[in-house]
């Protein structure tokens, strides 16, 4: 594998989406309709969440305001796995007819070239809906943004966003030992509808779960924690920023691992 | 069959059922920790309707819109349109084998697990009997919300969006994730006349409402209306939307 430079993958980025984009503007209608029903599923949890703070006024100790900020911070974080891996999403299908192979020739990283061939348009939605809520719940919450709360803030969704790639990510990779990963996946895909939940709710098993083994705590309710009670966080709340970094990096062990157990499907 | 990899998909939504039975049993706990009864409902009666709500969802999804715009997109539903049989009915008979198969694979774990590890009892009580009815009306109901998403694929290849957002009506005005109860009494009044709620609110309340009578025989008498009228209007979709269909080649 070729050695090159951060700076020359980001250039290569821009002009491989440049491309991808410039070829999805051709449906036009896809992409509204589609960025319509990103709105209407991420607002679904949020109408759930109206219905229920009608008619209580708190949820184990947080607002319905607290949960909007938490939730839009849950939005965000997810967002990156939405727009820049997309294309993991057909990874079983393309381990499945061969047309994988095609990542092995070029001198590039594999995991770059392969996230580059999707750009998600419609994950934009749901990114601009998160940050604008994000701004909404925080004015209405009265939180002081000082420029030092933002550099955590951007950490924290860096690292938040690691979590949600990791889990999808590792769940796809094992495309590679049983060729259909979409139960994997789907349960994957399934765990994050639980993250913007209160961990606090739960105990035992189910907390322990959420915690350290599929850590989706760390996707929005542990990092907003360090904005919404930054003077009542636990010491697992400072762990948020660098979960998510130890968690890609087993990921990318994991996939390094199926690229070269895969010896495609013949012919 | 092409419905495989939905199948197996359908044994991963199983287990990630149990997990939502989890996570839905410490929310309504902590909803339920100040009170013990709200807007009219015991924590028992709210946690059998959401279990029991986020099981249907299960065992009713058809995926039939996914499978059909596929065919459209792909041509291969051609081969159908020359066939004599009604187009509506064959999709409808496609779905039907899948619907029996979850309902004793995810139906019955579900139940049990609902009665002895979270010790909710399940009312015996005379509405039971209507639940069989009910539940194939939820079901001819549900196959009507996805084969009309289908036959959309007719006019458009953006199935994705226009399937997400019926997901997402169905599940928040259908009461599928929390009791129509909990809605304030504006929408709720509004919800009741709406199909969405028809395909769950209905048969769960046959299940979580036993003292109510005469009110369960309105509700299916609505979700009667619903199940003629939608069965009617995809059978007019259906009939509007071949004509715009080209395939190419042979």
């Amino acid at each position: 594998m070729a050695i090159r430079s951060p700076a020359e993958y980001l250039r290569l980025y821009f002009i491989i989406e440049g491309q991808y984009i410039k070829a999805r503007l051709q449906y036009r209608a896809d992409f509204m309709i589609s960025s319509v029903g990103m709105v209407f599923s991420s607002l679904a949890t949020l109408g759930v969440f109206a219905v229920l703070f009608s008619t209580i006024s708190e949820l184990a100790g947080w607002s319905f305001m607290e949960m909007v900020f938490i939730y839009a911070f849950y939005m965000v974080a997810i967002s990156p796995m939405q727009i820049l891996f997309d294309q993991f999403w057909f990874l079983r299908f393309d381990v499945q007819q061969g047309t994988f192979l095609k990542y092995y020739f070029r001198p590039l990283n594999m995991m770059f070239y392969y996230v580059s061939e999707r750009f998600d348009l419609k994950g934009l939605t749901q990114l601009a809906l998160g940050i604008g809520l994000l701004v909404y719940s925080s004015v209405q919450l009265g939180l002081d943004w000082t420029p030092g709360r933002i550099g955590i803030l951007l950490v924290t969704v860096f690292s938040a966003s690691l979590v949600q790639i990791s889990l999808v990510v590792t769940a796809a990779c094992s495309a590679f030992w049983f060729i259909n990963s979409w139960p994997v996946l789907s349960l994957a895909w399934k765990m994050r509808e639980f993250a913007p939940y209160p961990m606090t709710i739960f105990s035992g098993l189910m907390r322990i779960t959420f915690t350290y083994i599929l850590p989706i705590g760390f996707v929005a309710f542990f990092p907003s924690q360090l904005f919404l009670r930054p003077g009542s966080v636990s010491g697992l709340v400072w762990a948020a920023p660098f979960v998510g970094m130890g968690l890609f990096a087993v990921t990318y062990f994991v996939w390094t691992r199926g690229v070269n157990a895969y010896t495609g499907t013949g012919s | 069959m092409i419905g495989m990899v939905y199948r197996f998909g359908f044994l991963a939504s199983a287990v990630g059922n149990v997990i939502y039975l989890g996570v839905a049993y410490y929310l309504w706990k902590s909803v339920y920790a100040d009170s013990a009864v709200i807007r009219g409902l015991t924590f028992d009666q709210t946690y059998l309707y959401v279990a029991l709500g986020s099981t249907l969802f299960i065992v009713l999804k058809t995926y039939i819109d996914w499978s059909l715009s596929n065919e459209i997109r792909e041509g291969i539903v051609a081969i159908y349109l020359v066939r004599p049989v009604d187009f509506q009915l064959y999709m409808l008979a496609s779905c039907v084998g899948f619907f029996l198969l979850s309902v004793t694979t995810v139906v019955v774990p579900t139940v049990l697990l609902v009665v002895f590890v979270f010790h909710v009892s399940i009312p015996l009580s005379a509405p039971l009997a209507l639940l069989p009815l009910s539940l194939v009306f939820a079901f001819v109901l549900t196959f009507c919300f996805d084969y009309g998403v289908g036959l959309s694929g007719f006019f458009t290849e953006s199935i994705w969006g226009i399937s997400i957002v019926k997901d997402s009506l169905v599940l928040v005005l259908s009461g599928a994730l929390i009791p129509l109860q909990f809605f304030p009494n504006v929408i709720r009044d509004t919800l009741q006349w709406l199909p969405f709620q028809a395909v769950y609110y209905t048969p769960l309340s046959l299940v979580t409402l036993p003292d109510e009578t005469w009110q369960h025989l309105v509700r299916l008498a609505v979700q009667t209306l619903w199940v003629v009228t939608l069965l009617a209007a995809t059978r007019l979709l259906y009939h509007r939307a071949v004509k715009v269909l080209r395939i190419a080649g042979g």
